[in-house]
């Protein structure tokens, strides 16, 4: 008896704690429907009285909405694409290669985790604009062909559980490690591909501080970047900033509805075989 | 046998170093390169336009005086230090709590985890200008869904009240303001780190349930002495992981500042100081002593956590 009343009380806290979870999104969602003059009036009401979609119209012609989108598209696919590229490689060498000096600079790489991003932020900062990178989008997608230590380490951890016997079984018929790399372990490393390339993409649709540094160009803002400008631009029609935060946060929910299991399986491995 | 062992094995180095190779230039230019320079800079005048030039511990002795007086980078450290104290240890218990509830109710456990995760992967960005909404004094839904209750809610992000500060209480100005709605804001986030303890929680064995059941144990026993031990180590893991991102915490603290640290320098944590410091100052010299000092602090207490960790957290099967 005692036992079935305290599994009561535990559903209707978890019941009232998934609401208080729930309730930002949902009002994000419908508010960004309301006019103005509602949101301001009862912005408590669940359901708008009048249902605008013009906002959606509004916000995506109050800002270069396409071109920004067109921007952030290419800093997530060129910069997916240099992760995938240099990452693999590094993670191979950790993983499946005897040379000297490995275990040192694996520590090395563990170790560049922990550096704060502000200690090496200037030197790299006047680095790139050395190279003639400022206000590129390169700025943002060149440093991702030289990996980031997280993912190696992720990628590596994926690597290290492949059995070594088919690795050996291709060196003896003659196969280069080129061959291993592309022909074995890759196409065994999908699901840990497919996670490095998710969290990248979303990594770089969300990226802030990275086009606050290195972009000053408008027209090659992302759209992380991009909304933020029109925060303080429109903090007076907050309406339409709930509609371009909503398209800007609509693919990253598509996305992780689709690839829910990878998500979740990427932050439990990144979690816990730390 | 030696002569072909050793040509092979510098071959077997040179694919392994060609394979590292990208990472290796960037671990050069990227990360050794400016974590030199920026410690050479951190005793220089350096303001971009004219080279650097050596004025010893002079930007030290400033960031030590900033300290005394609690202004500048003493502020920074002090809303840096309050946040992460603060949030982290309410999101690990509200982590926690959260998956134990999820770990105890079989029904719709699939539809609750994915509503609790969702918040987590909404982008920072987005997640600002809904918050900045939602906690507006005037217009936001909170204060207004308040305001029928009858109560006249507080100013969150335009106020520089800190609600969990005891001296504050003592001398009656205390209050909730920008960084606890800030706190606010990343719990709201705290469905990615809960989804690696209902992950940790569902790894304990059965048996250490039933067990402790035979005993008599009570369910809050039974979480005290069995549930909380088995996640010790994620839980250090977690809280070292939370602090670290805490104190870099940029995002979402310009945006809700509007990129300026206010109201009255109470959002101006350590990443915005040095954010400003070093792009609209151009104080390069002083950004690079802070961030070394920064640096200095994240290693400290990632090391004593991880020592003081040995004694209280349970690793499976280390009494062997």
């Amino acid at each position: 008896m005692k036992h079935r009343s305290s599994n009561h009380a535990a559903r209707v806290t978890l019941v009232a704690l998934a609401l208080l979870f729930a309730i930002p999104l949902v009002w994000l969602l419908l508010s960004s429907f309301k006019s103005q003059e509602e949101l301001v009036a009862e912005p408590y009401r669940l359901l708008p009285r009048e249902w605008r979609f013009e906002n959606y119209r509004d916000a995506v012609q109050a800002m270069p909405y396409l071109r920004y989108l067109r921007n952030s598209l290419v800093l997530c696919l060129g910069s997916v694409t240099g992760t995938l590229c240099s990452c693999t490689l590094a993670a191979y060498a950790f993983a499946r290669l005897r040379w000297p000096g490995r275990d040192v600079l694996f520590a090395v790489l563990i170790g560049t985790m922990l550096l704060p991003w502000h200690v090496t932020m200037i030197p790299r900062f006047l680095l790139l604009r050395e190279l003639g990178l400022y206000n590129s989008l390169a700025a943002l997608i060149v440093p991702t062909f030289l990996a980031e230590a997280f993912y190696v380490f992720l990628l590596r951890q994926f690597f290290l559980a492949i059995p070594e016997e088919l690795s050996e079984a291709a060196r003896i018929d003659g196969g280069s490690e080129w061959a291993i790399f592309t022909r074995v372990i890759l196409p065994l490393s999908r699901p840990a591909l497919a996670t490095v390339a998710l969290f990248q993409f979303v990594a770089a649709w969300n990226d802030f501080s990275g086009p606050l540094l290195y972009l000053s160009d408008p027209d090659r803002f992302p759209l992380a970047y991009g909304l933020e400008q029109f925060v303080s631009a429109y903090s007076s029609q907050t309406a339409l900033l709930l509609a371009a935060a909503v398209l800007f946060t609509l693919p990253i929910v598509v996305l992780f509805f689709l690839a829910q299991r990878t998500f979740v399986e990427g932050f439990r491995t990144s979690g816990l075989k730390g | 046998m030696s002569n072909t062992r050793r040509p092979l094995r510098g071959r077997q180095a040179a694919i392994a170093i060609a394979f590292a190779g990208p990472w290796l230039l960037g671990l050069a230019t990227l990360v050794v390169y400016p974590f030199c320079a920026s410690l050479y800079w951190s005793f220089c005048r350096y303001d971009l336009l004219r080279p650097p030039e050596w004025i010893g511990l002079d930007n030290y002795r400033r960031l030590a005086g900033e300290l005394v007086r609690g202004d500048g980078f003493g502020q920074a450290l002090f809303n840096t230090l309050y946040f992460a104290l603060v949030s982290v240890p309410l999101s690990v218990a509200l982590g926690v709590g959260v998956a134990v509830l999820l770990a105890g109710n079989r029904r719709g456990r699939a539809f609750f985890r994915t509503l609790f995760f969702l918040p987590s992967v909404v982008p920072l960005v987005a997640a600002s200008i809904l918050w900045l909404w939602l906690l507006d004094p005037q217009e936001g839904l909170i204060n207004a869904f308040l305001g029928q209750l009858g109560i006249t809610g507080p100013d969150w992000f335009k106020s520089p009240n800190v609600a969990l500060l005891p001296p504050a209480w003592l001398s009656g100005t205390w209050g909730i303001g920008s960084k606890d709605a800030l706190t606010l804001m990343s719990l709201w986030g705290v469905g990615n780190f809960m989804v690696i303890y209902l992950a940790a929680l569902t790894d304990v064995p059965h048996e250490l349930y039933e067990a402790a059941e035979l005993d008599g144990a009570t369910p809050w026993q039974r979480f005290l002495n069995v549930t909380l031990p088995m996640l010790s180590p994620v839980i250090v893991f977690n809280v070292v992981l939370g602090l670290i991102n805490a104190v870099q915490a940029f995002t979402q603290v310009y945006i809700v500042s509007d990129g300026q640290g206010e109201p009255l320098g109470s959002l101006r944590m350590l990443s915005v100081h040095l954010f400003l410091s070093a792009f609209k100052q151009l104080d390069m010299g002083y950004t690079s002593a802070a961030a070394w000092v920064l640096f200095v602090i994240i290693v400290v207490v990632t090391v004593l956590l991880f020592r003081s960790s040995r004694r209280w957290v349970h690793y499976a099967g280390a009494t062997r």
